[in-house]
This record gives C-alpha cells, structure tokens and sequence, in this order.
C-alpha cells in the first residue's frame, strides 16, 4: 500500500534524518498512513504545505527540488493523471505556496518579497554560552516579536520558547546558538527560531518518551520541549546522537 | 535590562507571612537559597503563609514553575500555606498553554487578597 510515509519517506531520504521525517509524518496525524489515492485534493495540499515548510527549514540548500518531488509524489500517485491532480506538470505548484518561492527564506538576508511587503529587518544570532544569555536571550526574541507586530500575547509565548530553547542548551549542550529569522508575506507575518547546538543529540528513544509525556528529567528537559512544542505554530526536533539537536519553531502573526 | 543575580532575595515579614518579591532571574543556586531561607524562618518564626509576588516577573518558563512549586511544596511540608499573587495575563495564558502544573502554590489576585486568604481560620 502506498502511503504519505512510504513515498514522501522514499523523496526525504538522504536529505532529512530519519528522526526528523518521524516527526514530520508525526505532525501529519492519521494522513500520514492513510493510502494515498483516499486523500482529497484538500489534504494533499495540507500535507505539501506542510512538508514545504519542514524541508525549507531542515534541507534548506536542496529544498526547491524536494519540494518539487513531493508535489509530484501526492499529485500523481494520488490521482494518476486524473482531472484533480492539483499540480500538473512538473513546475512548482502555484497557489498557496507561489508566495514563498521567491527564494529568501532559506537566505540570512530578510525577504522583501515580490508582492513588496516590507522588509523586516535582518536575522539575529544569540549566542548561548551560560545561564545569564537565558535572560538575554528571552529579552532579545520578546523585543524581535514586538517588532515585527506580533501581538502582546504572542510575544511572551515568544520569549517563553526561548527561555526554555536556552535553556536546554546550557543545561544540556553547554553551547549553542539561538536565531531569530523575522518573515512576511503577503498572508502573514512569522518568526521563525532555530535553536542550534553540538551537544550530545537526544538518543530516538528518549525523544519518543518525552513526547509521548513519560520521560522526565532531574532538571526537567522532556517539560521544556514538550512545553515549547505546546506554544508554537510549527515544531521541528532534529537530532542525532553524539553530534547535536537542532530545534526549528515557527510563531505565526495575521497580518 | 540589569539582572541582580548575585544578590540575595529580599525575605519580608508583615503580619505573620512572610512575602518575596521575586525581581530577579531565578536560577538554581539563588532558588536554593531562597527555598531553605524561607523554611528556616517558618520554623523559627511559626509563620503561617509564604507569598512570592511575581508580578515583576514577565517571562515565567517550565523551568521557572518547578522552582517556584518546589518552593511551595517545602513550605506545605512545613505546615505553611504557599501563594503566588500578581500573575500577569500573558504569563498565566502562556502556561495554560504549556499544560505546566502549580499544584503546591496557591494563587490570588493581589498581596491584600492572599493575606486575607492567610487570615481566615483554618
């Protein structure tokens, strides 16, 4: 049986860590196993939004052509050149995703956007070296959300995912680095965090006991991210053992 | 932002609570004093409620939480009753949101309102 998991499994492969496509398809709930011609032209155009924002973030220099790929995968297989297929051909898919073609989210710089939405100013990068830049850096992404026009609200979730991102990084990592990449287009506005260290990496079995909510911690690690993953619009965990995690989260603000 | 965090916390006493007025960033070790400071003073001093004020507090994380429960499961130990008084909104939203827990602290809107919590019978 052909499945999201199978196919889009089989495209990812090589490109995206086995522990990361697990929570990709995780984020897909029950579309991810279900056979790929009951899908409706609606999931599948959830589903590529989906992965479109995954790949962007965690194969950013071959993210044009896996996006491609996907869009081929759920449009062929699902509805073998039937009427429906939502994106004929094999050009990229216009429609909701035309707007983030435009080629600036995988760059440091910020998009200004072929629509001419304004820039939003530049990425930061936090360096977290100890406890005291846990303070900092909150203050810094909390300053960034108001900023960019995120609501008073939004912008404390803001501060309190990276309170926490910090934190596992000291505690945990020692090191690491935190990025703030402020993004507008012409629907909404989104600040993307990318929490980066060299740390020892979350072993796959740890990974599925925090989120499945039985593992725990002495300084609480499994809280903090499931906290984390509880706040945000978009969650992505990557990790490998021996060589570091990499946490991409995206908080998104109507424009 | 100045972050005091060599300093000690402030413990005051005013009608048989003792009240914290937490302006800092709390980590372990400043977290750990605290903690044994103000069960040293409950026994010494028979006090019947502690009550940390965080409405200075704008970021309160999971981390921040464990301590101040923590905090309050100490002083329950003892026979106290634990309050946390001047949440902000977003805070108190944005851990609903995370699903934390504050299961050993009480919570009241103002200092007024938990130190007349504090002087009901029990």
């Amino acid at each position: 049986m052909r499945t999201v998991e199978s196919e889009i499994g089989a495209i990812l492969a090589g490109s995206i860590s086995e522990i990361t496509q697990r929570s990709i398809f995780r984020r897909l709930g029950g579309m991810a196993r279900a056979p790929l011609q009951h899908l409706t032209t609606q999931d599948r155009h959830a589903i590529q939004t989906e992965l479109e924002s995954s790949v962007r973030l965690f194969a950013p220099a071959k993210s044009a052509q896996l996006i491609a790929s996907c869009a081929r995968a759920l449009a062929l297989l699902g509805a073998p050149g039937g009427p429906a297929d939502p994106y004929p051909g094999s050009s990229l898919p216009a429609g909701p995703f035309a707007v983030h073609r435009s080629g600036t989210h995988d760059g440091r710089t910020a998009p200004t956007g072929s629509t001419g939405s304004p820039a939003m100013g530049g990425d930061k990068r936090l360096a977290i070296d100890s406890e005291k830049d846990i303070a900092s850096a909150r203050l810094e992404a909390w300053a960034e959300a108001v900023r960019i026009g995120l609501s008073k609200f939004t912008s404390v979730k803001v501060a309190t995912a990276v309170s926490e991102l910090a934190r596992n990084i000291v505690f945990y990592a020692g090191r690491g680095t935190i990025e703030l990449r402020p993004r507008q287009d012409t629907r909404e506005t989104r600040l993307e965090i990318v929490a980066a260290d060299q740390g020892s990496g979350i072993e796959p079995e740890k990974l599925d006991a925090i989120f499945a909510g039985t593992f725990r911690s002495e300084r609480g690690l499994g809280k903090g991210l499931v906290a984390v993953q509880k706040l945000v619009d978009e969650f992505q965990i990557d990790t490998r053992p021996g060589r570091g995690t990499r946490v991409s989260c995206v908080f998104r603000g109507a424009r | 932002m100045k972050l005091r965090d060599e300093q000690e916390l402030p413990i005051i006493r005013v009608r048989g609570c003792l009240l914290v007025s937490i302006q800092t960033e709390l980590h372990d070790r400043l977290a750990i004093e605290l903690r044994s400071a103000l069960m040293e003073r409950v026994r010494l001093e028979a006090i019947r409620g502690v009550i940390l004020d965080v409405s200075w507090v704008e970021v309160i994380d999971s981390y921040i939480t464990r301590i101040l429960n923590d905090i309050g499961k100490s002083v329950r130990f003892m026979g106290a009753d634990c309050y946390m008084v001047g949440i902000r909104p977003a805070v108190a939203m944005t851990l609903v949101e995370m699903g934390v827990e504050l299961d050993a602290v009480s919570t009241a809107l103002s200092l007024d309102a938990a130190l007349e919590k504090l002087e009901l019978p029990r």
